[in-house]
């Protein structure tokens, strides 16, 4: 098990490490730079806050600059936002988008599971249409319509919530978790009820029900643990769905985490920023897919053998 | 990255921290400032976001009362010398920082040093250098020295500043307020660096309010400064900048009250509100410009012609309230619309209807050889804003309809956009400029061809007159100079003038005070709850 792990990461490193290489030169092939303005700044005042940010050396050396810093754990300075360090930003918002992130992971995993059970051992009947509506409505409408119809119900119509900010306590977390785990739930649901009505045709079940096995313990303990297989290995998917979905969740709900920074970084060839976040989610996704096998790996033997 | 992982933990607690945040209080003005600022360091900061937490954290040697008419700030008053080149301020007495020191003429000249300083790199000496020129403030931008007694920026004494500019400069007030030249407190400066500025335990001010709580991506909190010179006038309790970077739902959150006063309104909701709470929506003219420019290097555009003939074929009433309909206010000159005082010119032709404008632009581009055998062949260059584009299309329509030209909108990214300028390959340019302050001489001064090379401009003559406009000390007889000069530059039909933009903000009725400001000032320290 642990040659296994040991193995992941290495070949994890490896793509992490292409990731940002291929990030930092194809960024620069674009037009524009981080101080492009149309103001008229002197010449020599435009070349000295170049050079104070070291955007006058080769790329190639930058480059260089920047993997020495990563070995040395600073990603270096932001050039959007002055006052901090990328590590700064990263640190501020990071728990915002963990916290988001987890809760949203728990919630679409526990609705998702329990939709699809019901919905397997109900076959065809009022719950398992419902949840299959549920369903179809969460991964066919994306998250910027259902986000904001969410505000205007929630937070404007009702006023059970806040629209967007951080100042409400867990209150300002409801609609952004809510509506990240939504397209999640739908798919966990959907892959849940399948894999269950597979596993309950499956012999060893038969035989289980067969040796006078109640119908209760027969589902948590035969039918459950195989059919939950495919959903454990969705979770690292679902965990880099989930990092796509906060960029724009942050943004709908002003939520202050690093998802926003993201795109608003690229735009505004902030470099360092966009360097740091992508090494972070690179490296989120690539974790939680080793995590993934190594739970599969667990559960399943023949994931571990076949490797 | 250890520094990741204990964030990663603290995550988790934070769901807790959060449940015994405080819920918002009625004391507090709640403002929405669109993006991020991009700095708090007042030596730094360039955008006008940023600006507003500015203006209410410090004080300029002026201030900018409602509708951002010129008021003593913390100098009392101040008098010109007879060239109009040397300013002194007198300060008022008794002046405190946020910790109770005395404010000395000396900390508004630490600033203006620490900005120019390349060691800051910073771009506001901008405003020292090019706005204004202070003696002695392009030599320390530069780093051709750095002895600080070259600079133009004296304090004789503690209430006294004196700037000493090398030609008069009758708008250098616009730029004494607190976004230009807010005052620093050296030994803080000296103990924390710029970290202090961010820290709302470290950070120390002279305006209305001071910080109390910075938290990046989300808000900015500030609380009355009781130490404050005219602290008996300002009655709102507590102030808080909210980060809204999505204007649909800053909307939202006004609606359900989170929200004050907005950043901005959503575009495709104008009308809407325009009829259903017109006293809540405020708009007005900013001293931001939209013009096509035309590329003088390349045929056909370097036939004045053709120039004219474009820059007459557009309607601008029905481009704005047809097509963009984001409030613009259709303009026909350059520099005027922004000083009540300035009377400019127009474009030769304004005078005429539309029919007779499209008429004269049909007769010109046929004499210039284009007809229905042979049409003009144009692309404009356009950022990829969504009203940014609709304009472009709106353009080209009109004048396709009008001329019969084929025009493509090739709309591109911002920074990509900034780049395309100078890369140079474009034939019409949808350009757009922000002037430092409601006035003519902002404009007028970026157009020099001395100053923008960009537009391939030769003009003698302009340079000239804005020489001789810039000679004169007093703003009447400078406005009459600088009149000509616009007609100098509109009558060579480089660009078509097409709009003045607006701000556009939704103030809820609970706020009073609240006066339409072309250069952007709402000074909370104005501003009153109910």
């Amino acid at each position: 098990m642990l040659r296994f792990i040991g193995r992941r990461l290495w070949e994890g490193a490896l793509t992490l490490a292409a990731l940002v290489t291929l990030t930092f030169f194809v960024m620069r092939l674009a037009p524009g730079g981080p101080f492009s303005r149309n103001r008229k700044i002197s010449p020599e005042v435009q070349a000295n806050i170049e050079a104070a940010f070291h955007l006058d050396e080769p790329v190639w050396m930058q480059f260089g600059r920047w993997v020495w810093g990563l070995l040395h754990l600073d990603l270096g300075p932001s050039t959007r936002f002055r006052d901090y360090s990328v590590n700064d930003l990263i640190a501020s918002g990071l728990p915002y988008s963990l916290t988001i992130g987890f809760w949203a992971i728990v919630v679409a995993t526990l609705v998702g599971i329990a939709l699809g059970i019901v919905g397997a051992l109900r076959r065809n009947g009022v719950t398992d249409y419902a949840a299959g509506i549920v369903g179809v409505i969460g991964i066919a409408i994306p998250i910027f319509v259902i986000g904001p119809l969410a505000q205007v119900l929630f937070g404007l119509r009702l006023g059970w919530l806040p629209i967007g900010g951080s100042t409400e306590g867990w209150r300002s977390l409801v609609l952004p978790v809510v509506v990240l785990a939504l397209p999640n739930i739908a798919y966990i649901s959907r892959l849940t009820r399948t894999s269950m009505i597979e596993v309950m045709r499956e012999n060893y079940v038969r035989t289980a029900r067969a040796k006078g096995i109640g119908p209760r313990l027969t589902l948590t303990r035969h039918t459950l643990t195989g059919a939950l297989l495919p959903v454990i290995a969705y979770l690292g998917p679902a965990t880099a769905a989930i990092i796509t979905g906060s960029i724009l969740i942050e943004t709908i709900f002003a939520v202050p985490g690093i998802g926003r920074h993201f795109v608003d970084a690229a735009l505004n060839r902030d470099y360092p920023l966009v360097m740091g976040i992508t090494i972070l989610y690179g490296g989120l996704v690539i974790l939680a897919n080793i995590a993934t096998d190594v739970v599969r790996g667990w559960i399943d033997p023949r994931v571990r053998g076949h490797d | 990255m250890k520094r990741l992982i204990l964030t990663s933990i603290a995550a988790l607690a934070l769901t807790a921290a959060l449940a015994a945040a405080p819920a918002l209080a009625d004391d507090t003005l709640d403002r929405g400032i669109g993006s991020e600022w991009s700095s708090l360091d007042p030596q730094v900061n360039f955008d006008a976001a940023a600006g507003w937490i500015m203006m209410d954290t410090y004080e300029g040697l002026v201030n900018f009362g409602p509708g951002g008419e010129i008021v003593p700030g913390a100098a009392e008053s101040w008098d010109a010398s007879e060239d109009g080149r040397i300013y002194t301020f007198h300060l008022r007495d008794g002046l405190k920082w946020s910790n109770g020191d005395p404010l000395v003429a000396q900390d508004f000249v630490t600033s203006v040093l620490r900005t120019l300083d390349p060691a800051t790199v910073s771009e506001k000496g901008y405003y020292f250098y090019s706005v204004i020129q202070i003696k002695g403030a392009s030599e320390l931008a530069n780093g051709e020295t750095t002895d600080a007694s070259v600079l133009g920026v004296t304090a004789p004494d503690d209430r006294t500043v004196v700037v000493e500019m090398l030609t008069p400069a009758p708008h250098i007030l616009n730029i004494m307020g607190a976004f230009q030249i807010p005052p620093l407190h050296g030994p803080s400066y000296a103990a924390n660096g710029a970290a202090g500025f961010t820290d709302p335990a470290k950070a120390i001010v002279n305006g209305a309010y001071v910080f109390k709580e910075i938290v990046p991506q989300s808000h900015v909190l500030l609380e009355k400064n009781p130490n404050y010179w005219d602290a008996a006038n300002v009655t709102i309790p507590f102030v808080k900048y909210h980060v809204t970077e999505d204007v649909s739902t800053e909307y939202k959150r006004f609606q359900a009250g989170e929200i004050d006063i907005t950043y901005d309104v959503p575009v495709n909701l104008l009308e809407e509100l325009k009829a259903s709470v017109p006293d809540q929506l405020m708009i007005g003219p900013s001293t931001e410009t939209t013009f096509y420019s035309f590329n003088l290097l390349v045929p056909p555009f370097d036939q004045k012609e053709v120039r004219e003939a474009l820059t007459l074929a557009v309607d601008r009433e029905v481009l704005q309230e047809k097509i963009v309909k984001g409030g613009a206010i259709p303009s026909y000159s350059y520099a005027g619309g922004f000083d009540p005082a300035y009377a400019g010119p127009k474009f030769p032709g304004a005078e005429l209807s539309q029919e007779e404008r499209n008429a004269r632009a049909k007769e010109l581009l046929a004499a210039a050889g284009f007809g229905p055998d042979n049409p003009l062949k144009l692309s404009i260059v356009t950022t990829v804003a969504e009203d940014r584009t609709r304009l472009a299309q709106g353009v080209a329509l009109m004048w396709k309809q009008t001329l019969g030209v084929e025009a493509t909108v090739e709309p591109m990214e911002r920074k990509a956009w900034l780049d395309a300028f100078y890369a140079g390959g474009w034939s019409v340019f949808g350009d757009n400029i922000v002037g430092d302050f409601a006035g003519a001489e902002t404009f007028l001064a970026y157009m020099r061809p001395s100053a923008e090379p960009g537009y391939n401009w030769v003009k003698p003559e302009y340079d000239a007159q804005m020489d001789v406009a810039a000679s004169k000390p007093d703003k009447a007889s400078r406005d009459v100079e600088l009149a000509k000069a616009e007609e100098i530059l509109l009558g060579d039909f480089i660009f078509a003038p097409l709009a003045i933009e607006v701000t556009r903000n939704l103030v809820s009725p609970g706020v009073k005070g609240w006066v339409h400001s072309p250069a952007g000032y709402y000074n909370s320290q104005y501003l009153t709850l109910e």
